[in-house]
């Protein structure tokens, strides 16, 4: 088993980070590392224990713009009422992580960082422009989430880099979003594919939106194209479903124990238009607030 | 009041009440005269009570097997095969054995071991062949797992690859690379097969209106216990061996401990302790139980086996793959004319008892519903797989699936209701079936009528398909009164009372988790006629208990629940004999209730039953209170597949109602309406268990769990891929007990230990067929695959047969 450092402030951690590139492995929540280490697809000489930095915790808004610390909880997210108004696709995706348990452990910059192409922040984030924050040796930089992410388990940070916070446009009205996934399970599972929209309204027309997807890439992806797709439109549900189409066309999934790539295509097809929908509605008031959707949107009547 | 059970008296305990229905049939005249008391006699059995063993679990206080720690104990660990099959030129353990804290590295040049398993097909360490991913090579055995795990990559072992074969009808047809060439008897791939006939299918498909055929299929599904499998083995300095292991047939594990590593079997004990979790998965003697004896004989110290869950999903036995193409015919009036089945079962490497399933699966093609012609071809295939083993069901899940798609795919082709095609075809009290089962209890008809009307089926079935909802019901049959595959089919109970009046009932039966100690102290308190308070329960030490075949076929409240009866029955004599002395009073003016003898008509004169057992003992001449029983039902082997394999048969039906995503193909299972003629509930609440337990693992099977294999390799050997059902995808589940008080059973009862699990998965198809208009032929019907059935539009396969007059 590897060693453990507890470093106090950033500046130690980057330091240390540095210094053992290659042989230190960071650690927050440890709900991923330690699968990898006892599994023996990582095998790291030293942990780096993040818990102590306190500046890795923060949470504020500033007009449109929250900023969350790297540290933040899913469990915390998926309980911010707030974020519920603001952000429901953050919410949503926070709510299908893993069990309680690991979500009170888990952090969004360890489930960024991981870099799992099905994890189920990175989609709920883009679509709320999501900018990453890092610090490391070369000091502190800002990129575009989608930026972070380098191919299934890399990322684009250096050696002794790590991703501090994330902040992400979070409109107050007039806008809605949603993350929906298709999985085996109904809990407890991870997303077959996932997909979330975003879309701000004025009157009856779509004046910006945003479709990313899970699972069905090397990275996580933001299809601009689709997107673009319904800006401009009433979201009629022709326009949805073309959205949905070009989603699909923009994908490149993989055949696994998890479902074929053409199956994940259509998937797509489905999942794109109802996020958009369900976006449409909460941009509209026309949505509970608060209130989650289904997981893959669709609205079941009560058993009797 | 007590009653005879002349004709057989349906309690039917739906929705929490009681009430008796009478029922007119004929019963096969109880031989055993067992008493069927009403419930308001009993004083024990039929109370709602936790399971005994409940508070030391819940507390964290049970000692299982992986936390025994003994003096130098070495910990194991085991090299398997990375390939699926080839032949091993060369394996070279030295740099093993030199590693600092290894005692023993052991492959099959340097051990004495034989061939086990049926067919003796199978041996521990693999000397020259491997034959699936997992096959075990070598074993070390070290002071710690990281010198173990180290010394296992120090061993070098030379392969060379051979070709392959996974797909069953390759094998079946001869186009695979044989897999088993070294056994004589062998030819090919088939393993086995087994044939059974009855009446003149021809002739009858011939008459029938209608039919309807198709290919139904299952995957590999794993037992997935949350106890991994663990071995401890120790020999004494006199060579005596003591081996604990979770195991459910202490008698025959002994045995073939013994046979395999030339033992002496006296001189072996084998112990159980509380086993957390099996269903199954630890009924066959693995090799690892043996690799576990070589090394604590070779290491001369105790060695402790505990597989990581990845070995428990590669390297331990699975439910096996089995392929039905069946046909299924019936008049224009619904009456069943004829079934047919070519039955494939994908057994694996090797067979052991796996390949029995099959002939449980042959029970249900020609014995579920009255079917008067019936013809069933079954082969047991070997591929380069994980092998299958004993899962709870035992091939039943299988063959219900198919069998209970085609009754609702007739009903559906005749322009029946699939709820009356059944009920004209159910099997009734006192049938003797095609192959000689004889129906004692049956209460089929009365638990399809039950879930029929909770689930709105009438109203509702075939009518929500806008909404994409669907109802589907599936019913069952399965051996509730043992089943006789060896020898003896017995279980031996001791029932002693002491000078307290503790009252211990040592018992041949292994309690598994599913409550048997609780069910069976609940029977001799029962019996006696003493709170439940007095019972201790002895039952898992070799050197102590008496002989049992094991856990297996849902036998154990059944036999030996009779055996503990007959044994305490004796006790209760022994104590009304002195009784009798003490109070002067004849014995058939005597009874024990709730501890207290009384002689009938005054009240005055009384003793407790602990002071007559002191009253026996404490004298010259005195006695203790001690009796033993042993029962074996009155069944037969089955001689071609004929003769009557079990005392009584449990039967049952669900019905699922399901969402439908057409978009996704996720499916949502909203409801699970169930009721089961379990003979007598020993204890509702346990019966509740075991029957939500199985249904949650059949809802399992049926949408999400599956090994999936992509040359013959297990992709995602881990809980979390393999899709074990979570809280959210099992909904509320309705238990109606439906109580036929068989013949037979003690107080009534039949078994219920796997029934829960074989409905569920037929039903959810059938379900989904409603609610879509497709129809599923394979489970688990994972999304993708709904989705794909939905966009092919596959449909039930209907011929109708004009000149028959038939729809």
């Amino acid at each position: 088993m590897p060693d453990l450092f507890v470093p106090e402030s950033l500046d130690d951690a980057i330091g240390f980070l540095a210094e053992h590139a290659g042989s230190a492995t960071p650690i927050a929540g440890g709900t991923d590392v330690m699968i990898d280490t006892r599994l023996g697809r990582v095998s790291p000489e030293w942990l780096v224990d993040l818990s102590r930095l306190g500046s890795l915790l923060d949470r504020q808004i500033d007009g449109e713009v929250l900023r969350l610390g790297a540290l933040t909880t899913i469990r915390s997210i998926e309980l911010d009422p707030q974020l519920a108004r603001r952000a429901a696709a953050l919410v949503e995706a926070a709510r299908v992580l893993g069990s309680v348990q690991i979500r009170t452990m888990a952090t969004i910059g360890g489930n960024l960082c991981h870099a799992t192409p099905s994890a189920e922040m990175p989609p709920a984030l883009l679509v709320h422009d999501a900018v990453a924050q890092t610090a490391g040796p070369g000091g502190e930089r800002s990129m575009p989430l989608g930026e972070l992410f380098a191919g299934p388990g890399r990322t684009t940070l250096e050696p002794g880099e790590l991703l501090t916070a994330v902040s992400l446009r979070v409109p107050a009205s007039a806008a809605g979003s949603c993350y929906l996934r298709q999985t085996v399970r109904w809990s407890m599972d991870l997303a077959g594919v996932g997909v979330a929209a975003a879309v701000e309204v004025a009157g009856t027309t779509v004046t910006r939106a945003r479709i990313a997807l899970g699972a069905v890439a090397p990275v996580p992806l933001l299809v601009g194209e689709a997107a673009e797709a319904v800006v401009g439109t009433a979201l009629s549900a022709e326009d949805a479903d073309r959205a949905g189409a070009c989603a699909a066309a923009a994908c490149s999934p993989i055949s696994d124990a998890r479902g074929t790539a053409e199956y994940r295509r259509q998937v797509v097809a489905v999942l794109v238009p109802r996020a958009l929908r369900v976006s449409w509605l909460r941009a509209t008031g026309s949505w509970p607030t608060g209130m989650p959707a289904p997981i893959n949107g669709v609205l079941s009547s009560d058993a009797p | 009041m007590r009653r005879r059970a002349i004709g057989i008296h349906v309690w039917v305990k739906a929705r929490g009440r009681a009430a008796e229905a009478p029922d007119g049939r004929s019963a096969i005249a109880a031989e055993e005269g067992t008493p069927a008391e009403p419930p308001e006699a009993l004083r024990v059995v039929g109370r709602r009570l936790p399971k005994l063993d409940a508070p030391q679990k819940v507390a964290g206080k049970t000692v299982y097997a992986e936390d025994l720690r003994m003096s130098g104990m070495l910990v194991a660990a085991i090299l398997r095969s990375p390939h699926a099959h080839a032949r091993i030129v060369s394996i070279d353990v030295s740099a093993a054995q030199q590693l600092p804290g290894v005692h023993a590295a052991i492959h099959a040049g340097n051990v004495e071991q034989r061939p086990f398993g049926y067919n003796s097909d199978n041996i521990p360490l693999k000397p020259d062949r491997v034959r699936f991913i997992g096959d075990e090579v070598a074993a070390v055995a070290a002071i710690d797992e990281e010198t173990a795990r180290r010394a296992i990559e120090l061993i070098r072992v030379e392969y060379e690859v051979l070709p392959a074969g996974y797909d069953p009808f390759e094998a079946l047809n001869g186009t695979s690379t044989p897999i088993h060439d070294e056994l004589p008897d062998i030819s090919g791939n088939v393993a086995m097969r087994w044939d059974f006939d009855d009446g003149d299918v021809d002739s009858a498909a011939a008459q029938a209106a209608v039919i309807v055929e198709g290919h139904y299929s299952s995957p590999q599904a794993a037992p997935a216990p949350i106890e991994t499998h663990v071995v401890v083995a120790s020999f004494d300095p006199d060579g005596h061996l003591t081996v604990w292991s979770p195991v459910h047939m202490v008698f025959m594990y002994r045995k073939e401990l013994a046979d395999c590593l030339g033992l002496d079997w006296q001189r072996i004990t084998v112990i159980q302790p509380p086993v957390g979790g099996s269903f199954g998965g630890k009924i066959d003697i693995d090799p690892h139980d043996f690799i576990t004896v070589m090394l604590a004989r070779q290491a001369r110290r105790p060695v402790r086996l505990v597989m990581s869950r990845e070995e428990e999903f590669i390297g331990t036995r699975t439910r096996q793959p089995i392929h039905f193409r069946m046909r299924t015919g019936a008049d224009a009036e619904g009456n069943l004319l004829f079934r047919e089945a070519e039955v494939v079962s994908d057994n694996g490497a090797y067979n052991g008892w796996g390949s029995h399933a099959m002939l449980v699966a042959m029970n249900t093609v020609s014995s579920m519903y009255r079917v008067p012609n019936s013809r069933v071809r079954c082969a047991v295939v070997y591929t380069n797989k994980n092998y299958g083993g004993s899962v709870r069901g035992f091939g039943n899940p299988q063959a219900t699936f198919a069998v209970e798609q085609q009754m609702e795919e007739l009903a559906d082709a005749l322009g029946i209701d699939p709820m009356d095609l059944r009920l004209r075809n159910a099997n009734q009290s006192g049938d003797v079936t095609p192959q000689g089962m004889e129906i004692t209890s049956c209460g089929l008809s009365e638990c399809l009528e039950i879930v029929r009307e909770q689930s709105g089926w009438d109203e509702r079935r075939g009518r929500m398909r806008e909404r994409h909802r669907g109802l589907g019901a599936a019913a069952f049959i399965h051996v509730g009164g043992g089943a006789r595959i060896y020898g003896s089919d017995g279980c031996g109970a001791m029932v002693k009372v002491d000078d307290s009046g503790q009252v211990t009932l040592i018992t041949g039966a292994s309690e598994l988790g599913q409550g048997s100690e609780t069910v069976l102290a609940m029977i001799v308190a029962e019996e006696i006629g003493v709170p439940l308070a007095a019972l201790h329960v002895v039952n898992s030490d070799t050197d102590v208990k008496p002989w049992d075949v094991g856990v297996h076929a849902s036998r154990t409240t059944f036999v030996a629940g009779n055996a503990a009866r007959m044994a305490a029955a004796k006790v209760r004599d022994e104590l009304l004999e002195t009784a009798s002395e003490v109070l002067g009073a004849p014995i058939d003016q005597l009874s024990i209730r709730d501890g207290t003898v009384e002689v009938a008509g005054e009240p005055e004169r009384r003793m407790d039953y602990a002071r007559l057992v002191r009253r026996r003992l404490l004298r010259q001449k005195g006695s203790v209170v001690m009796a033993t029983a042993f029962y074996d039902p009155p069944t037969q082997m089955q001689e071609n597949h004929r003769g009557n394999i079990s005392a009584a048969y449990g039967f049952g039906a669900h019905v699922a109602e399901v969402e439908v995503d057409p978009g996704t193909g996720m499916v949502r299972l909203l409801n699970l309406w169930t009721a089961h003629d379990v003979g007598r509930a020993i204890n509702p609440m346990s019966c509740e268990g075991q029957i939500e337990g199985g249904a949650a693992m059949g809802i399992g099977l049926a949408l999400s769990e599956e090994l999936v294999i992509f040359d013959g390799k297990i992709a995602a050997p881990n809980l979390h891929d393999y899709g074990l059902p979570t809280a959210m995808d099992v909904p509320r589940i309705v238990v109606n007990l439906v109580e036929t008080i068989d013949p037979r059973g003690p107080f009534g009862a039949k078994g219920v230990g796997e029934a829960g699990i074989i409905p569920p998965a037929a039903a959810i198809a059938n379900a989904i067929a409603d609610a879509t208009g497709i129809r599923p032929r394979a489970y688990p019907m994972r999304p993708w695959k709904v989705k794909e059935w939905i966009d092919t539009n596959e449909r039930s396969i209907v011929s109708r047969n004009a000149g028959s007059g038939g729809a």
